[in-house]
């Protein structure tokens, strides 16, 4: 006879608080913690199902991180403003993530300023 | 004038006509049935059947107000197989990671969750089926209305959507989908990490309650992953204001994710 167990429902309300709005689980981004990279654009790439921008970012020790930055669908992007021809290699820009939990170079997008000063949103996450 | 080789011509002959013969005259196997008419075919859909009581056709997306997305109910009894993954699930998550999300990795997302991802599905009905195609990784699923039984378990090919057999009960839609493949398929991403296994079975009953509003219950059980029923209703609405494109899980694309090369996806 099988044993069965009773979840913990706090445990499961906890886990709620995520959301589901990338084809990956988003639950590894730390979404209190909003880090400012400076850098250098490497690779900003207009896929399905996610846009992507590859960030070079200056360290203390005098070298660079190199920084993945996740942000939503195309389509959606388009809505907000985004153009595949935005942004290219060599760009500088600032960007505004929510950073992995693990420490890794990588977050989910919050906010991009370029070098013109011009501002971008858009969902990150659909 | 016989010659050497006229035995074994005769061998060849024998062997042709074997091979010739069906192997239900063989007296080992029952002859095989014509197979059905597919649900595309003109005699098919020409069929006289009553009028459906609605139309789907058009692009849907779940109304994904909070965690409605979710399949997973409040509270549950595991089996003990499934509590395993489970309580690694909650671990993960304690720890900053994620537990086995395959479905990062390109796995398809499979029924129920690719009801509820936040990509709008594509929904065109015929008479005989209906044919649902997720913007999210261009997921197909098929409903077929034509009368047509499950596929022998024997035959069928397990898939992530599973096989959906859908049947009109005055106005509600009532799909009957099993055939799932028990491996890499979850009631949760990034929560509950609670595995379908092959015994999967779930019941949509589909009503369109108000002009661009779709409520779909879902009923499902899964004797190898939890007791009893899990029964749960999603909203869905029509979304007119946009197309699904292609969409595809390529390598590439988790390479230049953060997310899915981290080090914190828990395997």
């Amino acid at each position: 006879m099988t044993r069965s167990i009773i979840a913990s429902v706090g445990v499961l309300v906890a886990m709620a608080a995520t959301s589901i709005a990338a084809h990956h689980s988003p639950v590894m981004f730390d979404r209190s913690v909003a880090k400012t990279l400076v850098g250098t654009v490497v690779e900003f790439a207009w896929t399905n199902p996610h846009a992507s921008i590859q960030l070079d970012v200056p360290n203390e020790k005098g070298g660079v991180d190199r920084w993945g930055v996740e942000l939503g669908s195309p389509q959606s992007m388009a809505r907000t403003g985004w153009r595949s021809s935005i942004l290219k290699a060599g760009d500088k820009v600032t960007v505004v993530v929510n950073p992995l939990k693990s420490g890794e170079f990588g977050g989910i997008f919050v906010s991009m300023t370029l070098a013109d000063g011009r501002k971008l949103g858009g969902r990150a996450t659909d | 004038m016989p010659t050497r080789t006229t035995p074994l011509l005769a061998v060849l002959a024998c062997l042709a006509i074997g091979a010739a013969t069906p192997v239900a005259a063989q007296g080992q196997q029952p002859p095989v049935p014509p197979p059905p008419l597919s649900a595309l075919a003109p005699a098919n859909l020409s069929k006289p059947r009553p009028k459906a009581p609605f139309d789907l056709t058009g692009t849907w997306q779940h109304d994904g107000q909070a965690n409605t997305w979710r399949f997973v109910p409040e509270t549950f009894k595991l089996t003990p197989e499934a509590q395993v993954h489970y309580e690694r699930g909650v671990q993960a998550l304690k720890d900053g990671g994620v537990y086995r999300d395959d479905i990062g990795q390109c796995w398809p997302a499979g029924l129920p969750l690719i009801m509820t991802r936040v990509w709008p599905i594509a929904m065109i009905q015929l008479p005989t089926a209906i044919y649902m195609v997720s913007h999210f990784m261009n997921s197909t699923r098929i409903i077929y209305l034509d009368g047509r039984a499950h596929t022998d378990p024997d035959i069928v090919v397990r898939t992530f959507n599973g096989e959906s057999i859908g049947r009109w009960e005055g106005d509600t839609l009532v799909v009957d989908t099993k055939y799932f493949p028990g491996h890499h398929h979850w009631l949760d991403q990034g929560g509950a990490s609670v595995p379908a296994s092959e015994d999967l079975h779930i019941i949509e009953r589909v009503r369109m309650v108000a002009d661009g509003r779709l409520d779909i219950e879902y009923v499902m059980t899964d004797p190898k992953s939890w007791e009893g029923e899990w029964k749960m209703t999603k909203t869905f609405r029509r979304r007119d204001d946009t197309d699904i494109t292609e969409v595809q899980c390529l390598p590439d694309l988790n390479d230049h994710l953060p997310a899915t090369r981290s080090k914190a996806i828990v395997k």
